[in-house]
């Protein structure tokens, strides 16, 4: 079971990406909706034996490397989180799966999408299952990986091969913060499994790495590595061109899986990151920021994936600054209601663009909810959810959120709470913008394709209804398993606060007014958008040239591209001109190419001695026989 | 009596006496029935080592531990994919006679002997066991004047270095009074001052088993009776008897003459060194293939053979592991080479893969993963096994042999990425046959192995520590 | 005697004294005795030889050197047999299979070549 909701996937994949070509792709497709199902009951049965029995496990595979210190083993390490991500992943996944059965059915190569697809759940769950950094590690860089191909998986599109290259490359710039993080904790605590690492951590309080203290410094090196991941400030700018690949994509990885590896990790590393408040303030801070500032880009953006995608880069901002305040649990109860209204969102989003004919731009749209309206119905579940509106799954935790960040009681716990409460407002504000430009108002579109207008095939919608289920429930359902009153019992000491940290119980002793005020701003955020769009559609537009230049600032997304353009692509273009030309077309090509000359010279002679007689070959073995012998005597 | 012991090796001899029977009995040629049997006698003398007890045997000529299970799993495996290899060549290429598998099998035992050995007699009854059916195999397109030549001039230089090592072997005996292995250790030990006959007798000895391995100077042979036996005996050549004779050495080497280590050091180092740069160079230019694989294998060796000249227990294990991996990843080449047929003619020019990339994509990958394992590069296995012994090395402080084994692996790899190139980057020559199944299956398996070696190194690791060990004592 | 191990050796001597002296006398006495009237067919070597002094290259029929080869074999078993029947009591049971083992071997071989056609001489 535990070995099974692991492997499943990685079979599908198989199946699906080496056998594809053979068995067809109806019978490909199928398989990897089988294996996912498979993966999906394994998973759910974990999570109840783990999380709601409380019986932890570690399946240990097979030792991995044992090369001079450095020793771990390919095991998957079952607890409560992990357990936690195991069912959501692949129950998620397994809805995405079928729902790609309905949104690829015009795709050519669908076999390659589903073994993708596959493979990347498999490495999503290699890297919540992982039991040390390097297998975290392995599954960390698996996901890069399947990210990579899927963002490029219309390969054949220009855009689509930029944004699949600079998500690589900026989660490079993660990686390599993260492989240090790794290097420094196995320099510290000589080894990289977490038990062993977790068990260390009291001894290791004092020591120092370059003057710092080791542990703040493993903490933000690691962050670092989680924030190119999760698309956090500064390293956010890959995802909103992720979307590029096919929306189950943006669903599963950009939105419910992959990108909430980072704050997985955060969580998975809590035992180090309690002890080093520093950088806690600076997971809070980057959090917090992003929740923010990707929340006023939202509320411009005309894509209706990328306004999805930048709520998703501000939730995970929420996530950040939850853990950054130390509530852990409440950062991965919102992960986990996240991930089921965020996918719902985007398979909406999905389900709209393949009634528009691929059209994907909110603008141009207008007018269509009365001839899709279970899509309708879905995205005003999702959306309500997003907003945090009473007894939806996101009221829940983003509720628990800004109650901890404000019970908190520090500086920059205040300010993560006014980020969040502005944000909160800006989130309500630009999802009812998505909805009513999307579906409300006069239609925009041509006559052809407004004519083509139709719900989804079964297959896509069943998986919609479902996740709409969970965004509804899943809030009410957990809530006290994750934050509540059953919170110790559910955790099992998966996730650790330490002696100093009683956050999980200030935050039910937070003022009154605290509970209430997202839930206000969340209305208010709706009313704001049903004024400018509904009632007085002509204020965004004289706002627009009013205050032009915030405008642009924000339709441009603070000019963060242009901004690394400036100061890192085109540098580094030049620089690496400059090496080419005279650096290795120069230096470095001459000295091999003498080397090279060098080499066909010795080739040469050695291979005249081979002069076919065997008299001389039986002369050369006698005198090298010589030779040894005399070396031998002498050296004696 | 104790001879159960080396029930593998009896199990082996009597099913090929058998099967020999079995074979020239019928009126039809029984060539594929026998590679069958001999593969089935292979797989049961495989198991039959597994399940081997420790001991010595046969009044002291015989020894089974570790390490000779090791390396008999080793050489039983190039043996029986090298039958597998010859199934469909020898078949097309009108050699299908039911000989061919029974002198490999034959010289299987060989090799068993060999490895097992634990006196110097049983040593050169083995090594000659080995000897005799390749001389064969290796002239058997007697149709073939190359052939021919190739097997003559292995018989001929085989020849000599038999008689070499037996004038070293008969040296020793004189000088220390006995030719089992664990006495003239108790007699090395105990004497302080080593005479000068003991050892010349050694380098003979070295010499001889050099001969086999193919080091620097006695590899003359190896390019042309590569280039010039049936491609699936090149295989076997380049596999089986190579374990066998290093092996061999290792152990004559580090057994009795454990305590001269200081002496017979400087030896191996030299060979290591001309081997590794031998190879290296003299590959760059050859346009056959199977002669560059020749000069491949000389390098190769010497890369192994720094294992040896370190000489203490990380050695031993990267030596070990080294000819692992080089038996797998040459099986695998050798399969590819194998398939080239074009128009149902055996080709084997570096030309002749022009644009497989694109005519035969399957083989194409598996033939870049061979090369680009054999030249070293990390994550396949070929980089573990050159990892482990120029660790060995480094750490032992054989600075010389680390810093020529990186040189002339950095030298290799021009070649072999050569034919990666040329198979992807050329003009296609024209399509080549499809391959056989039986050489897809070699293909894939050598291939998944150095593919995925990283994964699960541990148990091969750990199987070379205990062999390297046991070699130890 | 001075020298006990030469004087074993003395029957030999006298052996070979003995088998010199009838093969001198043999070849002397018909070199004395019989007419020699030699032409070209009576000086040529027998058919199964060669030449005693000619090029070493020249051809010759491969089924002598065939012949030879399977004589050499089985009179090398011979010479194993002769130690092995001499010391049989001393060897004891495993000395006389092991023989037969030997022997056994040598049949295989045997019924291999007999299989080939190599006894055949068309």
């Amino acid at each position: 079971m535990f070995v099974g909701a692991i492997f499943f996937p990685l079979l599908g994949a198989c199946i699906s990406g080496f056998l594809g070509r053979w068995i067809g792709d109806k019978a490909a497709q199928w398989s990897t909706v089988i294996c996912m199902v498979l993966a999906a009951i394994c998973g759910s049965l974990a999570f109840g034996q783990v999380a709601l029995s409380g019986h932890p496990v570690t399946v240990e595979i097979v030792t991995w490397m044992d090369v001079g210190g450095l020793e771990f083993a390919w095991a998957l390490r079952y607890d409560t989180l992990a357990a936690v991500m195991v069912a959501m992943v692949t129950f998620i996944s397994t809805l995405i799966h079928l729902y790609s059965v309905g949104y690829m059915s015009h795709d050519e190569t669908p076999s390659r999408f589903f073994a993708y697809l596959s493979l990347f759940t498999f490495m999503m769950l290699m890297l919540v299952t992982a039991d040390n950094l390097a297998q975290l590690f392995f599954g960390w860089e698996g996901v890069g990986l399947a990210s990579y191909l899927l963002i490029g998986y219309w390969y054949d599109r220009e855009s689509a091969n930029r944004a699949a290259m600079k998500a690589f490359i900026v989660n490079r710039v993660g990686d390599v913060s993260f492989m240090l993080g790794v290097a420094l904790t196995f320099y510290v605590f000589g080894s990289i499994e977490f038990d062993t690492i977790f068990a260390a951590v009291p001894q290791h309080l004092e020591d120092r790495f370059g003057g710092i203290p080791a542990l703040e410094l493993i903490g933000v090196l690691l962050f670092i590595g989680a924030c190119g991941k999760s698309a956090q400030l500064g390293l956010h700018t890959w995802l909103p061109d992720a979307m590029e690949g096919p929306t189950p994509v943006s669903a599963l990885i950009h939105a419910a899986t992959m990108v909430t590896a980072g704050v997985f990790l955060v969580c998975r590393m809590s035992p180090v990151f309690e002890y080093a408040p520093t950088a806690l303030a600076v997971v809070t801070v980057v959090g917090a920021s992003t929740a923010l500032f990707a929340a006023t880009i939202g509320c411009v953006q005309n894509d209706i994936k990328r306004v999805i995608a930048y709520s998703t880069c501000s939730q995970l901002g929420y996530m950040f600054f939850a853990a950054g305040v130390g509530a852990y649990q409440v950062a991965m109860f919102h992960l986990f209601t996240h991930a089921f209204f965020k996918a719902l969102l985007f398979l909406g989003a999905g389900s709209v663009i393949h009634a528009m004919s691929d059209e994907q731009d909110i603008r141009k749209m207008g007018g269509i909810w009365s001839k899709i309206p279970i899509t309708y119905a879905v995205m005003w579940i999702g959306n309500l959810a997003l907003a945090g509106i009473p007894f939806f799954a996101g009221y829940y935790s983003k509720d628990a959120i800004l109650e901890a960040a404000f019970a908190s009681h520090s500086g920059v716990g205040m300010y993560a709470f006014l980020c969040g409460m502005i944000a909160a407002f800006l989130t309500a504000f630009y999802s009812w913008r998505l909805l009513i430009l999307t579906f409300h108002g006069a239609p925009r579109a041509d006559h052809h394709t407004m004519e083509h207008v139709h719900e989804s095939p079964a297959v896509m919608l069943i998986p919609l209804l479902l996740l709409a289920v969970g965004a509804v429930l899943t809030g009410y359902i957990f809530a006290p398993l994750f934050i509540g009153e059953h919170e110790h019992g559910f955790w099992h000491g998966a996730i650790l606060n330490a002696e100093h940290n009683h956050i999980l119980h200030a935050m039910h002793e937070v003022p009154a007014w605290v509970p209430l005020a997202p839930t206000v701003m969340g209305i208010g955020g709706i009313a704001l958008a049903y004024v400018f769009y509904m009632l007085a559609p002509g204020i965004p537009g004289r706002l627009a040239t009013a205050f032009r230049g915030l405008y642009l600032f924000l339709l441009n997304k603070w000019y963060f591209d242009e901004l690394y353009d400036a100061i890192f692509v085109r540098p580094a273009r030049r620089l690496a001109m400059v090496f080419w030309k005279t650096g290795d077309a120069q230096i470095i090509d001459g000295m091999p190419n003498g080397a090279a000359s060098l080499a066909v010279g010795v080739a040469r002679g050695a291979v005249r001695i081979q002069t076919g007689r065997v008299a001389n070959y039986a002369f050369a073995m006698i005198i090298g026989l010589v030779v040894f012998v005399s070396l031998f005597l002498i050296g004696r | 009596m104790t001879w159960t012991l080396a029930l593998p090796e009896l199990v082996l001899a009597i099913a090929g006496l058998v099967i020999l029977v079995a074979g020239v009995l019928p009126k039809q040629e029984t060539f594929f029935p026998v590679s069958m049997a001999c593969i089935g006698s292979l797989l049961l003398a495989a198991v039959l080592v597994l399940g081997q007890p420790e001991g010595t045997a046969l009044g002291g000529h015989y020894v089974a531990d570790d390490f000779s299970g090791f390396m008999k799993l080793l050489a039983i495996g190039g043996a029986a994919i090298g039958i597998l290899l010859s199934l469909d060549y020898n078949t097309k290429e009108g050699l299908g006679r039911f000989e061919f598998p029974l002198l490999m099998l034959l010289a299987t035992i060989g090799m068993m002997v060999m490895i097992s050995a634990n006196d110097l007699l049983s040593l050169y009854l083995g090594l000659e066991l080995l000897s005799l059916p390749l001389y064969v195999i290796a002239a058997f397109n007697r149709d073939s004047a190359r052939s021919a030549e190739a097997g003559l001039k292995y018989f001929v230089l085989g020849a000599l270095a038999s008689g070499l090592l037996l004038y070293g072997s008969s040296l020793v005996y004189g000088f220390a009074g006995t030719t089992n292995f664990d006495r003239l250790a108790d007699a090395f030990s105990a004497d302080s001052g080593v005479t000068a006959g003991v050892v010349v007798g050694i380098v003979f000895v070295i010499a001889g088993l050099a001969f086999k391995v193919s080091a620097v100077p006695f590899h003359m042979w190896t390019p042309d009776v590569y280039e010039g036996a049936p491609t699936p005996v090149t295989a076997f050549f380049a596999a089986a008897p190579k374990v066998a004779a290093i092996a061999l050495l290792a152990r004559v080497l580090v057994g009795p003459f454990g305590d001269l280590a200081g002496q017979w050091q400087q030896v191996i180092t030299l060979v290591s060194l001309g081997s590794m740069t031998l190879g290296g160079f003299a590959a760059i230019g050859q346009r056959n293939i199977k002669r560059l694989m020749a000069y491949s294998s000389i390098g190769h060796v010497g890369y192994a053979l720094m294992g040896l000249a370190v000489a203490n227990d990380v050695g031993l294990r990267g030596l070990l592991v080294y000819m692992a991996i080089y038996v797998a990843m040459n099986l695998g080449t050798f399969a590819v080479l194998i398939a080239m047929r074009r128009k149902g003619r055996a080709v084997e020019q570096v030309e002749d893969l022009a644009g497989l990339g694109r005519t035969d994509l399957g083989t194409a990958v598996w033939m870049a993963v061979f090369m680009f394992s054999m030249a070293g590069i990390p994550p396949l296995a070929g980089f573990f096994g050159k990892l482990y012994v120029f660790l060995a090395a480094v750490q032992a402080g054989f600075w010389t042999l680390a810093v020529v084994g990186v040189l002339t692996s950095v030298v290799s790899a021009y070649y072999y990425l050569r034919i990666v190139k040329v198979m992807f980057f050329d003009a296609p020559a024209g399509a080549l046959d499809p391959a056989p199944a039986s050489l897809t299956v070699v293909m894939a398996a050598s291939g998944l192995f150095t593919l995925f070696f990283v994964l699960w190194p541990a148990p091969l690791l750990a199987a070379a520590q205990a062999a390297a060990a046991a070699l130890l004592g | 005697m001075t020298q006990p191990l030469l004087a074993e050796y003395f029957p030999i001597l006298v052996f070979l004294a003995i088998a010199g002296g009838i093969a001198l006398a043999m070849v002397g006495g018909s070199l004395l005795l019989a007419r020699q009237k030699p032409n070209a067919e009576k000086l040529s070597a027998y058919e199964c030889g060669f030449e005693p002094f000619d090029d070493t290259r020249r051809r010759f029929d491969v089924r002598f050197y065939l012949v030879a080869i399977l004589f050499i074999i089985f009179d090398l078993e011979v010479a194993f047999l002769f130690p092995w029947a001499v010391s049989l009591g001393g060897i004891g049971w495993f000395g006389f299979l092991s023989m037969i083992a030997f022997l056994g071997v040598l049949t295989v071989g045997f019924i291999y070549e007999w299989r080939k056609g190599a006894l055949d001489w068309e």
